[in-house]
């Protein structure tokens, strides 16, 4: 198979997918029990004491539908859905909010779900990988098992439990990190992003402890399966030092697994960290989407959705297409 | 060693007392703590925090109806007396047939950006919510009460307007009822340049006319710093009394767990719906931490609404009074009191709350209907007794004696009394219906068929109807009765309410809002105009408890065209509440119990049930009571 023949078998792949992934947004939030309509009516008729009359909500009935372009049949929606989406990249207004744009909502938060995830998953993947690597070249040491034990401590841990653990000790037993952090506003300078760091560092910190755990196991089981491999044996009779076998002939071949996980995860940062968000109250696309998915707001779970869909699909691209340069065998096959 | 505790500990060490001292004396958003009172918000997070136009959804709970707006009248909440804000006097009535009116404002009341509010600010109000109604999505209620193009200038302080019927809630539509109104005036001189750009303004920041403006808010959503105008007194509501805080800040601490740790910490002042385990968790490490009351039920039990089990009493076998009553004797509300809300609830048996304000009116004149109520087969079901048996059950579980309230404390805790727990006389009155337990020991339906119970309860959105209809559901199939508890998130739950072919039975509560005399506001919508046929899946715009008795339509008729309050108008709404309960049209259960507990260290006289000088929520605009009564400790 030609490299181009490659390259143009997954991006034709990369767009089925897309089109496939937009088609299911569309479809899948009407067939919830909730109805964006009833949602909000729901909402206001809450916020009134009941005090909104029957004519109001009548009024007020025929005004969203036409607001939120729920008028019309099932396909002609969709069509119009497919030109905002693919032409203009636009999700509409949202209809909890509305006339806050879908896009705005999403693309607040998307800094603050991206700067955290991204770096806590790639600090954890890391770090994991590190200890892990170790843990499994020097398996038959009693080190090693210690490093191990660690991995078998953490991985477990659900995540609540592990957070809540970590704002026991860290904000109330000894107060270093905010118990509810207060990000400032305003143009950004220096002492005021310390301040973002500051305030980010507390669930940073879980996602890499809640991470860290799997990649030191997924990596140590790789690792020692790689070392006994007999290409390793064959350096190590050839006289190459610990280190060199270690970096350059385990690691090298055990990461590619690994590789593949993060780019995965890497996509599905996208979708934010529901649980993080809440127990640390940090921004982010998760609270965003529990409350679009519980309120029925169609065009937000179709922005954040396809956002999400776009970004995995793409990560997958990405590594469809550098996989050869990282393995050989694919780039010889 | 010791130079590192010299040169790096020492230092450390004073850096963090240093850090802790100046956390104490100054909040996050740099204000000083003694000058800033704190609150949680009501909704957690705000989605859209710069969104601030209140003819459209905009950020409600960040403190806009609270400190930002001023409205025609407000709601003297320990009262239930409407009494004027913006206006001059209560609203003059130009005609017999209560349709025309005459509204006068002070003069005197100025925006926070030092334009004069004048009538000009409401007619231009009026002209865009009319003009764009089908764009803008707050300002329904105005324009179906107001008739459209009817009003007009007299003066900068005088107007004219009409309404498009008879209307004697005047004053608590155009002003407020409860939590606030749904007629915000915006001001001419920001608005008017938008155009036709109004129906997407945001309104950032925007222009106030209470003592408060924005002086930050959080993109994010987290929070909102407000800050006394340095006019404050010719503000909307500058007449009431000092504004004591410098600053208020609206803040979600979020999760319950963080939100208490930091409660205990002194971070913030008042909270909203926390759990009572966590109350009770807080109090017990924080002195400082107080509920509404010393004794049990502990909380505010003084809101508009009560929770209820509807039924789709168009819907066999829901439509017989014996099945609706047999689920009402079935339902053991004292156990399901204490395992949904600890026992911390007051049992409401007629359609309404059972609040200071409503019982002279309702309970009191009701309590010998109550007592002599008879069923069908001669049965009364009412028990007086109910809070005694509540103190009884509560004491017998280790309550200590010091929270228990005694004599007359007993009914204003724990309410009237309530519905007896009797599974005995149910399963006779099914019996009377032809529905008996078949062998797997569930009843069946009359012809003998399997009879399921669809039961709709709130997921996580409303914790407290979620736990209580869990309960119910257990008591209901303690009974006999094989139901399935489902929970619904915030849109279905709507649409079951709305639709009959859905809806079996759900807890609700949006029927029985009735803060003071006005019954009108919750059951106005009783009228045949909103029954639909039993399985139509067409959404109902009222009438949720599906009531097609018409004498309820024409007691609900007659009362349009009568003084809001007046005898004849009372009369009826007894008259009504006397049919929904004698055929148990909906089981009203409780008031909603409000869990507001307070942190004194910083700020005191906050209303309490001993100090019950306003409603104790910091989202309903009466939040400006307590704002010019608390007082600062001085630490």
């Amino acid at each position: 198979m030609g490299v181009l023949q490659y390259v143009a078998k997954r991006v034709g792949l990369y767009f089925a997918v897309l089109f496939i992934g937009l088609t299911i947004t569309f479809l899948l939030p009407r067939l919830m029990p909730a109805n964006p309509i009833d949602g909000y009516i729901g909402q206001i008729q809450a916020r009134a004491s009941g005090a909104l009359t029957a004519d109001d909500i009548i009024q007020l009935r025929a005004n969203l539908e036409q607001l939120y372009g729920l008028k019309g049949d099932l396909f002609s929606q969709y069509l119009s859905y497919l030109e905002r989406v693919v032409l203009h990249f636009d999700f509409g207004p949202s209809f909890t909010y509305y006339p806050q744009p879908v896009s705005q909502m999403i693309f607040n938060a998307l800094p603050w779900t991206l700067g955290l995830l991204l770096i806590s998953t790639f600090i954890a993947w890391l770090l994991g990988n590190m200890v892990g690597l170790v843990a499994g070249y020097f398996h038959t040491k009693k080190a090693a098992t210690i490093l191990e034990v660690v991995g078998i401590l953490l991985y477990p841990i659900p995540y609540y439990i592990l957070a809540v653990s970590v704002i026991l000790l860290l904000a109330y037993i000894f107060p270093i990190f905010p118990l509810s952090p207060t990000f400032p506003v305003g143009q950004m300078t220096p002492q005021k992003f310390g301040m973002v760091i500051y305030n980010s560092l507390l669930p940073a910190l879980t996602l890499v402890l809640a991470g860290f755990g799997w990649n030191i196991l997924s990596m140590k089981a790789l690792a020692v399966a790689t070392t006994e491999e007999p290409y390793v044996t064959y350096a190590r009779l050839k006289g190459a030092s610990n280190w060199t076998r270690m970096v350059r002939y385990v690691f090298r071949n055990a990461m590619l697994p690994q590789v593949t996980a993060l780019a995965l995860s890497l996509g599905t940062v996208f979708n934010g960290a529901l649980l993080t968000e809440m127990l640390f109250s940090y921004p982010g696309v998760g609270l965003i989407m529990r409350t679009a998915a519980s309120g029925g707001d169609y065009n937000v779970l179709y922005g954040a959705i396809a956002i999400s869909i776009i970004a995995v699909a793409t990560a997958g691209l990405v590594i469809d297409l550098i996989y050869p340069l990282l393995d050989p065998r694919i780039r010889h096959k | 060693m010791v130079r590192l505790g010299r040169y790096v500990l020492a230092p450390l060490a004073g850096l963090l007392l240093a850090g802790a001292s100046y956390a104490q004396e100054m909040t996050d958003v740099g204000t000083p703590r003694n000058e800033t009172l704190i609150v949680q918000t009501f909704d957690g997070k705000s989605a859209n925090p710069d969104v601030q136009n209140p003819l459209n959804q905009y950020a409600i709970w960040r403190g806009f109806r609270e400190l930002g707006w001023s409205f025609l009248w407000e709601m003297d909440t320990a009262t239930g007396q409407s009494y004027p804000e913006l206006a001059a006097g209560p609203v003059e009535v130009l005609n017999p047939e209560h349709t025309k009116f005459r509204i006068k404002i002070r003069p005197g009341v100025f925006w926070s950006d030092g334009v004069e509010f004048t009538v000009d600010d409401l007619i231009y109000t009026l002209d865009t919510s009319f003009k764009y109604k089908d764009k803008l999505t707050f300002v329904a209620r105005t324009t179906n009460y107001v008739k459209e193009g009817s009003w007009s200038k007299v003066d900068n302080y005088t107007m004219d307007i009409e309404t498009a019927n008879p209307a004697y809630d005047f004053q608590t539509v155009l002003g407020v009822y409860t939590w606030g109104s749904l007629f915000v005036p915006v001001p001419k001189h920001i608005f008017e340049g938008q155009g036709d750009n109004v129906v997407t303004f945001k309104n950032t920041n925007a222009v106030t006319l209470g003592p408060y403006k924005i002086k930050e808010f959080d993109p994010n959503g987290f929070w909102q710093l407000w800050e006394l105008r340095d006019d404050w007194q010719r503000s909307g509501w500058g007449n009431l009394g000092t504004p004591k805080p410098k600053y208020v800040l609206y803040k979600d601490f979020g999760a319950e767990e963080t939100r208490t740790l930091a409660f205990v910490q002194n971070q913030y002042d008042v909270d909203t719906f926390m759990s009572p385990d966590s109350i009770a968790a807080a109090k017990a490490r924080n002195p400082a931490i107080e509920t509404f009351s010393p004794t049990l039920p502990y909380h505010d039990m003084n809101d508009a609404c009560a929770y209820g089990v509807y039924f789709n009493q168009q819907k066999s076998p829901y439509d017989l009074p014996e099945v609706r009553w047999a689920l009402a004797l079935t339902t053991n509300l004292q156990q399901v009191g204490i395992s949904a809300v600890s026992g911390q609830f007051k049992a409401a048996a007629l359609p309404f709350a059972d609040t200071p304000i409503t019982d002279p009116v309702y309970y009191q004149p009701m309590l010998e209907f109550l007592n002599g109520l008879t069923l069908s087969d001669g049965y009364k079901p009412f028990d007086a007794g109910f809070g005694d048996g509540m103190v009884a059950a509560l004491k017998a579980q280790g309550t200590p004696e010091a929270d228990l309230p005694t004599g007359d404390a007993v009914k204003q805790g724990f309410g009237q009394g309530w519905w007896k727990y009797d599974p005995a006389e149910a399963e006779k009155l099914l019996g009377s219906v032809g529905i008996k337990k078949g062998a797997d020991g569930f009843y069946t339906k009359p012809d003998g068929s399997p009879w399921t119970l669809d039961f709709v309860i709130p997921a996580d959105w409303n914790k407290v109807m979620q736990r209580t209809g869990f309960s119910i559901a257990d008591s209901w199939k303690k009974a006999g009765f094989n139901v399935t508890a489902r929970q619904a998130d915030n849109g279905e739950f709507t649409t079951v309410q709305n639709t009959n072919a859905k809806l079996d039975l759900m807890v609700n509560w949006n029927m029985t809002c009735t803060y003071n005399s006005n019954w009108f506001n919750s059951w106005n919508s009783f009228s045949d105009t909103f029954v639909k046929p039993v399985d139509s899946n067409e959404p109902l715009q009222g009438n949720f408890i599906r009531v097609t008795d018409p004498e309820i339509f024409k007691l609900v008729q007659d009362s349009k065209v009568l003084e809001i309050g007046s005898e004849p108008f009372v009369a009826n709404g007894i008259e009504i509440a006397k049919k929904l309960t004698s055929g148990m049209q909906f089981i009203n259960l409780m008031n909603i119990p409000t869990t507001i507990p307070t942190n004194s260290t910083y700020w005191k006289n906050y209303p309490k049930q001993s100090n019950f000088y306003a409603a104790p929520y910091t989202w309903w605009s009466s939040f400006k009571k307590t704002i010019v009564n608390i007082e600062p400790t001085g630490k």
